[in-house]
């Protein structure tokens, strides 16, 4: 339901009424085609708020070339008929009809179990903040309409330039911290947690459009805020790609001389003053919590906290202050894409666990007729070639295409249609399948990537197999590319045609195999992760077997006093574990260990060792939470007196004996022991958050205490940020280091001393403590059996390694497999519990089939295989096996690959290394290939 | 040789980023010359030798592997 | 009921923003905090304060914001209570195999995926006229520079 909004919403969890008022789009979606006619037509340029308002769009238009649906629509506040009853241009050129003037504002009502709210966020507007100077010079963007600059889709085609005179700028700076961390001149005291990470990524995007040795980026910050997977990383290949980072916030901005680039003044950490002049600036802009949410909470009667965020519990990270209304994403606090990924999948498991009881009785499947059997037939091709109203036609001789196809080898049939897609079409080709007996059909119209799964619905309705269909892309690829060549686009048509038919002749009917599905899970590891994920399966209906090394479980959660929220973790910790061990739909198998692992998604056997025992479990999908651990510092004295703590050993003080810990008269924490450093050059992400709300917690017991925080860059991410701002408040200190430059501690005595250099003083400092907490970097448990057993993969820094880090976070390159928690990479309790409630969603969406469905498009061994074994290595799914097989009648045994058809995704990187033609993949043989090949080059010669 | 030869070039698009980058193309309306033939592949990566081999046998003038 | 930010009401009527937190503090402009620093005050009020401080009403009135009376009588409710067990218990008998799901961007996306893949039908609303949200603008994403699209 697009163009769409909610205006109420009434009943309760399990039983929603919700109304939705649905405005006119004035175009008929289902007669569409997405010519953009009515956009060539439409006289009113407006500004284009999908590239940041850089350029023009018109009101007749599509947000961007490949949106979802890919429908026009018409701006009913810019259209010029609507406003002002004349034009209606486009609906005399629309060669569908699709135009309804007098489309209406719809209201429906829908019934639903529950509500997820992810409406996202809007950018900063730094207009108003004058000292910015974005209003004044062209040359002084915001990363967003930066973004768009820098696009292929974006306004200047992918080609930088500049907007006060579209030259390329060499020297470009970043302003970071635009509305975010920012009390003075916005109210948006949190850190929006991205723009670091996307001022860095748009640096080194930079390089690699401007060739050239002049290129200079500048990053001016407060703190890197690199505190994810990966990211450290990524900004030391920043730094030793020459991007400068410099620790200063502009404060003078103005435009260059004769009006184009931007002369900035910043002062430096020693006092230096500099004045510098840039090509351009790009205002790192934070993120607000959106537009509409008050709106939307007002609707659903939601809590939001100071910032307009949806309010959250770490422990209930996706669930709102109303039963059956889940927030997620940006809307919940600003972050990036993995975490809303996560978070989105982790609302649906908790939407899907309210409504276990209904799953499946909304939902619809359709049923085909018995396919015929083509055995003995030769290929009968029909052709259908598609005029695309004149999409197609107004260049390429569509007629001249189907005469020509008419004469091509196989083809007993072919014809041309105004619209090969449209629903009258669909009958008339099942109706000439039937007439004329066909057997292969190949549609010259558009890509096969969005029409092909509608025409193989055809071909199954018209009893034939799916695969039996070739699509020549004569208008993505022909038509809309060679507007100006009628001629050669054509000749080109015809070529496509030709090679379509040349395959089709050669396809033959491909069976989607099936796997079972054992509705059971196994989840590996009883932390927080592991019994969050197993909780959510078994509410969702799906047996879990919990498996824990330990003779309890919990894991590190015993050992943390409260969430940077200040919520007790003890109370929540023990409820999740009576309710795990008490579930009856989990069973908990401690001091366990994982023997083997064999079979694939569906269908997994492991063998687990229990108490000396071993026993065998069948599963469909497994969720991997082994956790990490607390590293044991080797510096700063630590383990040579008591006053020196990790983390966690503060906390279990803290919880012991805080009278003892008020009484320090000073106390100093050290960040990144360990983190960050050659052998772990990965932050360990909660360290800043818990120092903060440590050393606000001693402020409180004893407000005389001197606190210090020794930290090379503080990364309390989010709203983490607020925290950061009372420790100030209450007076700790913070003082920065270089890694070069670290503290060094002295024990003499009775005395504990740190010695600091302090940047802004530019001298050392000695601190006399009572205290010293160090902040020990979280390293993974050695994971090289579970590797071994399963084949997936890990990082460098050897934590468990996501299928892909935005849009995948706790999917795993092994189908069927997923990840949570700590083992994945650190991260507090709230992002540890939504991740594992996401592993849930996404291994119920396995769970929840009978069978899994597999493409068809897979490897298959001819007779030609002799077990040579090159294609092993370069299978990137591991999907094939070397056997030893016995040939029928002289029982001789002799080598023979075998691929395994869940594993396989059909890349036939086997089929192009093997060197005789022993393997191949389905629908696109080397014979299929060569035969398009040739078909290509007919008339070459 | 002659100077108007206009070369026929085969390219082998890999179905999930070539080939859709080919269809943004389309919908860009960007303007290309009409020499290249394309041929579909699910990756690459499943391009075997013997095809290139064989496009140049038969005539090709270059051979594109896009992925 | 109308709506405002110190810093607004500041600039309207031309003092220091701590001016208008001291009025608000000491009870002489009668405004209640809101959600995200804002402050709420009824017409009523604002009134009575332009009038005792000499301020032309107008200027006041046109440039603040005014709320709908349904959300002005939101006020969230901070200590919001949150639990992790047991929330069917208090559900109705009749349970809906379906879901909205309002915001067309990544998250709601890929909410809307993983709960249609295990069975349940879903609504998604979007307000524009096509799904993608903040990401289909992005151009590359770190740290792997992957193609946002």
């Amino acid at each position: 339901m697009t163009l769409s909004e909610v205006t109420g919403i009434s009943g309760e969890a399990g039983d929603f009424r919700v109304s939705v008022k649905q405005n006119p789009r004035y175009i008929d979606m289902n007669r569409c085609i997405a010519c953009g006619e009515c956009a060539a037509k439409c006289p009113k340029k407006v500004d284009d708020e999908f590239n940041a308002g850089i350029n023009k769009r018109r009101a007749a238009y599509i947000k961007y070339g490949q949106a979802v649906p890919l429908k026009y629509a018409i701006d009913a506040a810019n259209c010029i008929y609507l406003a002002r009853g004349k034009c209606r241009a486009c609906e005399k050129f629309c060669p569908t009809d699709a135009i309804d003037f007098e489309d209406k504002e719809k209201n429906v009502d829908v019934n639903v179990g529950s509500v997820i709210l992810a409406p996202g966020w809007s950018p900063f507007d730094p207009k108003g903040v004058d000292y910015l100077g974005c209003a004044e010079s062209p040359d002084i963007v915001t990363s967003m309409e930066y973004e768009r600059l820098l696009s292929a889709s974006g306004p200047c085609m992918g080609h930088l330039k500049r907007p006060s005179d579209s030259r390329e700028p060499k020297k470009i700076a970043w302003l970071q911290c635009v509305g975010s961390r920012n009390l003075n001149r916005c109210d948006n005291a949190y850190c929006s947690s991205v723009c670091c990470m996307y001022a860095i990524k748009q640096a080194l995007v930079t390089a690699e459009h401007l060739e050239g040795d002049d290129l200079s980026q500048t990053v001016f910050y407060m703190d890197i805020r690199s505190h994810g997977k990966e990211f450290d990383r990524y900004f030391e290949k920043a730094q030793a790609d020459g991007v400068n980072f410099v620790r200063a916030r502009p404060h003078t901005i103005e435009p260059g001389k004769d009006g184009t680039g931007v002369t900035m003044r910043y002062t430096l950490d020693d006092g230096k003053v500099v004045v510098e002049d840039f090509d351009m600036a790009v205002l790192s802009v934070g993120l607000e919590a959106s537009k509409d949410a008050l709106s939307l909470a007002d609707t659903f009667g939601i809590a939001l906290d100071e910032f307009r965020f949806a309010q959250t519990s770490s422990f209930a990270p996706v669930a709102s202050s109303r039963e059956g209304v889940f927030v997620t994403g940006a809307f919940q606090a600003p972050k990036a894409i993995p975490r809303s990924v996560a978070e989105a999948s982790a609302a649906a498991a908790d939407a899907a666990r309210l409504l276990t009881a209904a799953k499946g009785t909304l939902t619809r499947s359709k049923s085909y007729p018995r396919e015929k059997d083509l055995a003995g037939q030769q290929p009968r091709v029909g052709v259908f070639v598609c005029s695309c109203g004149i999409n197609i036609a107004g260049v390429v001789d569509v007629k001249e295409v189907v005469a020509y196809a008419e004469g091509l080898p196989h083809v007993v049939y072919a014809e041309n249609n105004l619209f090969s897609c449209s629903a009258d079409t669909q009958d008339l080709i099942a109706k000439r399948i039937e007439e004329h007996n066909l057997n292969r059909i190949v549609v010259a119209a558009c890509t096969p990537r969005t029409h092909e799964p509608l025409f193989q619905d055809t071909l199954r309705e018209a009893g034939l197999n799916a695969y039996l269909i070739e699509m020549a892309n004569i208008r993505n690829q022909n038509a809309w590319v060679h507007q100006n060549a009628p001629e050669a686009a054509t000749a080109k048509a015809k070529d496509q045609v030709r090679m379509a038919v040349a395959k089709a002749a050669l396809d033959y009917p491909l069976a989607r195999d099936a796997v079972p599905v054992t509705q059971k899970a196994l989840v590996i590891g009883g932390g927080l992760a592991g019994m969050g994920a197993a909780l959510n399966l078994a509410d969702q209906g799906f047996e879990a077997v919990l498996l824990e090394k330990d003779a309890r479980l919990g894991g590190n959660a015993w050992h943390l006093d409260t969430t940077p929220k200040g919520e007790p973790v003890r109370p929540m910790l023990e409820e999740m574990i009576q309710r795990t061990e008490n579930h009856a739909n989990i069973k908990v198998l401690k001091n366990a260990a994982l023997k083997s692992a064999t079979g694939s998604v569906g269908q997994f056997v492991s063998k687990i060792a229990v108490d000396g025992q071993t026993r065998a479990v069948t599963y469909g999908a497994a969720v991997l939470a082994t956790g990490a651990r607390e590293s044991v510092p080797t510096e700063y004295g630590y383990g040579e007196d008591a006053r020196i703590l990790t983390h966690l050993e503060f906390d279990r003080k803290l919880r012991e004996d805080a009278a003892q810990l008020g009484q320090a008269q000073s106390a100093v924490f050290i960040q990144c022991v360990g983190s960050r450093e050659p052998n772990r050059p990965y932050c360990s992400r909660v360290c800043c958050t818990h120092t903060v709300k440590s050393a606000i917690h001693l402020k409180t017991l004893n407000p005389a205490m001197n606190v210090y925080v020794l930290y090379r860059d503080m990364r309390t991410y989010g709203l983490n940020e607020i925290l950061y701002q009372k420790a100030r408040d209450l007076g700790v200190i913070f003082i920065r280091y270089d890694v070069d430059q670290k503290p060094a501690v002295a024990i003499e005595g009775a005395d504990l001393k740190v010695t600091v250099d302090d940047p802004i003083v530019q001298r050392p400092l000695k601190i006399d403590t009572d205290l010293l907490v160090l902040a020990a970097a979280i390293e993974p448990h050695a994971s090289d059996e579970l590797i071994a057993l399963y084949k997936c993969g890990v990082n460098a820094d050897g934590f468990l390694n996501e299928a892909h880090p935005k849009l995948r976070p706790v999917d795993m390159a092994v189908d069927g497999l997923f990840v949570a928690g700590l083992c994945n990479y650190p991260k507090p309790v709230d992002e540890s519990i939504e991740q594992a409630k996401a592993a849930a969603a996404r291994a119920a969406t396995v769970l929840s089939q009978e069978a899994m469905q597999l493409d068809a498009i897979k490897s298959f061994v001819t007779d030609d295989c002799d077990g040579c074994a090159l294609c092993l290595d370069v299978c990137p799914y591991r999907a094939i096996k070397l056997e030893e097989q016995a040939t029928e009648g002289n029982g001789q045994v002799h080598k023979r690959i075998v691929t395994d058809k869940a594993l396989c995704k059909g890349c036939g990187l086997c089929a192009a290394t093997c060197p005789k033609g022993g393997v191949h993949v389905h629908g696109f043989t080397l014979d299929q290939l060569k035969a398009q090949v040739s078909a290509a080059l007919v008339d070459v010669v | 040789m002659t100077t108007n030869h206009e070369p026929v070039i085969l390219g082998f698009l890999c179905n999930w980023c070539a080939y859709a980058g080919g269809d943004l193309a389309g919908v860009s309306r960007l303007q290309y010359p009409p020499n290249m033939r394309a041929v579909r592949v699910m990756c690459s990566g499943m391009v075997h030798p013997d095809l290139v081999v064989d496009a140049f046998g038969k005539g090709a003038d270059g051979v594109m592997v896009m992925g | 009921m109308y709506e405002f930010k110190v810093g607004r009401l500041a600039r309207i009527l031309g003092v220091h923003r701590n001016t208008v937190s001291n009025w608000i503090r000491s009870g002489r402009l009668d405004a209640r905090p809101a959600p995200a620093k804002r402050y709420q005050i009824g017409e009523a009020a604002l009134r009575r304060f332009c009038a005792l401080n000499h301020i032309a009403e107008d200027r006041v009135l046109d440039h603040l914001t005014v709320l709908p009376e349904a959300a002005a009588s939101l006020t969230p409710t901070v200590a919001a209570r949150f639990s992790t067990t047991g929330r069917e218990e208090s559900m109705t008998q009749k349970t809906i195999g379906s879901v909205m799901v309002v915001g067309g961007g990544i998250a709601g996306i890929q909410a809307t995926l993983d709960l249609a893949d295990s069975g349940y039908f879903v609504y998604l609303v979007e307000k524009s006229a096509g799904i993608g949200g903040a990401m289909a603008q992005l151009d590359k994403t770190f740290p792997t520079n992957d193609c946002a699209m």
